[in-house]
């Protein structure tokens, strides 16, 4: 990707670094680097943090501005996202509206459900729960048997969905429902938005590895929505789903990846302190997850280009960073905990652990969700390599 | 021991681990304590003194035997085995390799029948697994010592009776030659036992920091009775610790090769079952392959221990390479076990938790490659090169 920057992109850099300098101060310069999409720690102060940016119009910036959006070109949101990871703001709160439900809306949505919800993200007044997997659907989602009746002018809703982050804040769930039983797998499927506060649904926390709850499982048991409430065409859930790459899934993972760079600093300051850093299998391993954490950012920068329509299938790019990102993440952790030495071993009285602590433990999850690094083995062999189709399935 | 004898402890140690333990392993995590019907049963089979010999009270197994009676152990919560770990391992050993025969005759029996939890205190807070930089100090008074210093991380010590205590008593030389080891029991004036460590995995483990300030013990508790032979004590004891959690190690592995297998045989995508798919069946074949090789690397070390042939290089091999293996195959467990595996109350993400101290106490891996190479080099230097 070129990034040698025209005077007007110079000049936007310009401005989102005056930005940050001026609105990242007081409570949000003291969560610098805090939280991420698994963890909702100093939940409060980043949903705040995400209203300060929504003020100036900094949320969602690709959005077309009849939503709220600027319209940025995908340029501006690299940009935009280089200058986020350089000042190591926190983590957004409502990233699941923002950054994977509302691109959707945007794509698939009516009119009616884009002007009712969009504006209520990009204000951090409505936060969103996603109900894709199920106890018995994960990476094989399409088979799915939450379903939905259309009773009336309400859709009726049963059934068990789980792995719901951050579920426990969700004003909405968007979900995936059997609508049609008689239909091939991928076919019966619609993505239905449902308000999460009703009897019929019951969100119940699940413990993770690292302690937290972050994740839940939600239970419809009857639960209701309006029948105008379908993202797309009835029965066309699983194309919505599966979307078209967006930019945003673009810069999400650009976010994501260079937040890793900022890991992989304290990993180095932490071995300093410790003097681990003084042998030299500690300075191997850490100029290895140094390596791991540009060539991180580097996929990211390809699957910009991708999505500008200039390199290669971005589907394919996508599953390349994320195989490489998972794998290379969780030998980062390993890494961060030999950096930190014997000490890492012990947690607070609450299983509190420390960022290096969390890195390990939850980057453990990253080569299972969103498409395990078996499915996206798959992807690759089949969409990049021209490999047969894994064969049917009995 | 014959062949038969030890077979039916091995038996009666399965059964028990499978039928008793086993079950309680969710509530052990949750509560971090063993039900204390547990411990007296583990009394009663013998188990806090199977590696310290029968005529100071205890099984007398051999190495090789304790390797495969400590297969059993690791099937479990490895805090089943930290129970009595340190009393047949770097606490008991350190007495048995280094102490007068008086001594032994006087205290191994209470540590063989379970009457005394010992502990070692070696790590402490700057200094890990290399003792180099030790600083808790000994110094005489009279016919007694006065010990002052901080042990970090001592497992049992929340409810040990005594502890093994590394001191420089000759500050001035090196630690091969200044350091030497007391048994100080826990009750002395001036010895205290911080709060419970609050640790990512092995719950039920307990370990804290010993703190000893101006600590005064008759020179009789000086092990050996022999000033500066503290160091060469610990690494003996270190070297058989390193077999014995080589084996907890497999152990493990293979419980985590069992939960792999059976959850791809109940678990579908879509109407297949995931043991079906080539990927996952290599995940299986490595896991399978690692735990094999670590097991039969262990007993050949094993056997080397017992003969005397090789008691440095080889348990720092069996050490790094199970503790190793045993950490992926609890990460292909929870790949095996997907969003399940990432969730508490599944087996395989708390052997997940669990398994990562493997890699870091009675030596760390950084350690014992240490160990390994300088162990060629010296050998190949003192053989004079080609």
């Amino acid at each position: 990707m070129d990034l040698s920057l025209t005077p007007e992109l110079r000049e936007f850099r310009e401005e989102v670094r005056t930005w940050f300098a001026e609105h990242l101060v007081g409570e949000f310069a003291a969560i610098r680097g805090e939280g991420f999409s698994w963890d909702d720690s100093f939940w409060d102060t980043r949903i705040a943090w995400d209203k300060e940016l929504a003020a100036d119009g900094w949320l969602c910036i690709g959005w077309p501005k009849a939503y709220g959006g600027r319209d940025a070109s995908i340029d501006e949101q690299l940009i935009f996202q280089l200058e986020y990871a350089r000042a190591n703001a926190p983590y957004r709160g409502s990233v699941q509206g923002q950054d994977l439900l509302g691109p959707t809306l945007l794509h698939f949505g009516s009119e009616e459900i884009k002007q009712r919800f969009l504006p209520k993200i990009i204000a951090v007044e409505e936060h969103w729960g996603q109900g894709f997997s199920e106890p018995g659907a994960g990476s094989d989602l399409a088979g799915l048997r939450t379903k939905a009746v259309l009773e009336g002018d309400e859709w009726v809703i049963d059934g068990q969905k789980v792995w719901t982050s951050a579920g426990a804040h969700a004003d909405w769930l968007y979900v995936l429902c059997r609508t049609d039983p008689e239909a091939p797998r991928h076919r019966g499927i619609s993505m239905l938005l449902v308000p999460a506060d009703q009897p019929g649904v019951d969100i119940r926390p699940i413990r993770n590895i690292l302690g937290g709850a972050e994740f839940c499982e939600v239970f419809f048991s009857g639960a209701r929505t309006a029948s105008s409430m379908v993202v797309g065409d009835v029965n066309n859930g699983w194309a919505v789903a599966m979307g078209a790459l967006g930019t945003e899934r673009g810069t999400t993972m650009l976010a994501e990846n260079l937040r890793v760079a900022g890991e992989v600093n304290q990993m180095i300051a932490e071995a300093q302190a410790s003097g681990g850093a003084k042998r030299a299998v500690m300075r191997a391993d850490l100029a290895r997850a140094w390596s791991d954490a540009k060539v991180m950012e580097w996929n990211a920068l390809r699957l910009m280009t991708a999505i500008k329509g200039v390199g290669g299938d971005p589907t394919a790019q996508a599953s390349l960073g994320k195989v490489f990102a998972s794998e290379a993440h969780k030998r980062m952790g390993e890494i961060a905990m030999r950096a930190e030495g014997p000490r890492s071993e012990l947690v607070g009285n609450g299983y509190e652990l420390d960022r290096l602590q969390q890195v390990f433990m939850s980057s453990r999850a990253e080569s299972i969700f969103g498409g395990t690094t078996q499915i996206q083995y798959n992807v690759i062999a089949e969409r990049m390599l021209g490999m047969p189709r894994e064969p049917r399935r009995a | 021991m014959e062949q038969v004898e030890l077979d039916e402890i091995l038996d009666g140690v399965r059964r028990f681990v499978r039928q008793e333990v086993v079950p309680l392993e969710e509530q052990i995590d949750e509560a971090d304590e063993i039900p204390a019907g547990i411990i007296e049963q583990a009394k009663e089979m013998g188990l806090y003194g199977f590696a310290i010999p029968e005529e100071y009270g205890g099984l007398g197994l051999s190495m090789y035997e304790e390797a495969q009676l400590v297969f059993e152990l690791g099937w479990t919560t490895p805090s089943f085995r930290s129970l009595f770990g340190t009393n047949n391992g770097i606490a008991g050993h350190t007495l048995l390799e280094g102490g007068t025969e008086d001594q032994k005759r006087t205290y191994l029996p209470r540590l063989a029948s379970g009457e005394w939890v010992a502990s070692f205190g070696l790590t402490e807070p700057d200094a890990g697994s290399d003792p180099a930089t030790m600083t808790t100090k000994a110094v005489r008074d009279g016919d007694d010592w006065l010990i002052n210093g901080t042990k970090r991380y001592i497992t049992n010590s929340p409810v040990a009776d005594v502890v093994m205590v590394f001191a420089r008593t000759s500050p001035e030389k090196p630690p091969a030659e200044g350091v030497s080891v007391f048994m100080v029991p826990t009750d002395s004036p001036g010895l205290s036992v911080g709060p419970k460590d609050k640790k990512m995995g092995q719950a039920g483990a307990w370990s804290a920091d010993v703190i000893l300030e101006d600590v005064r013990v008759p020179n009789s508790s000086m092990i050996g009775e022999q000033e500066g032979a503290g160091y060469v004590t610990a690494m003996r004891s270190l070297a058989h610790g390193r077999v014995h959690i080589a084996a907890l190690c497999v152990g493990m592995a293979q419980r985590l090769v069992e939960e792999s297998v059976q959850f791809a045989l109940e678990r579908r995508a879509g109407d297949t079952l995931i043991a079906d798919f080539q990927l996952i069946q290599a995940l299986l074949a490595d896991s399978k392959t690692d735990t094999m090789a670590a097991r039969a690397l262990v007993l050949d070390v094993a056997r080397k221990f017992d003969d005397r042939s090789d008691v440095k290089m080889g348990p720092a091999t069996a050490k790094y390479f199970a503790s190793e293996a045993v950490g992926r195959v609890a990460d292909r467990a929870v790949q095996i076990h997907g969003g399940a595996g990432y969730m508490r109350g599944v087996a395989a993400e708390r052997f997940y938790r669990d398994a990562r101290l493997f890699r870091i106490y009675e030596g760390t891996s950084q350690i014992q490659q240490l160990v390994i190479a300088r162990q060629l080099i010296k050998t190949a230097r003192n053989t004079g090169g080609r």
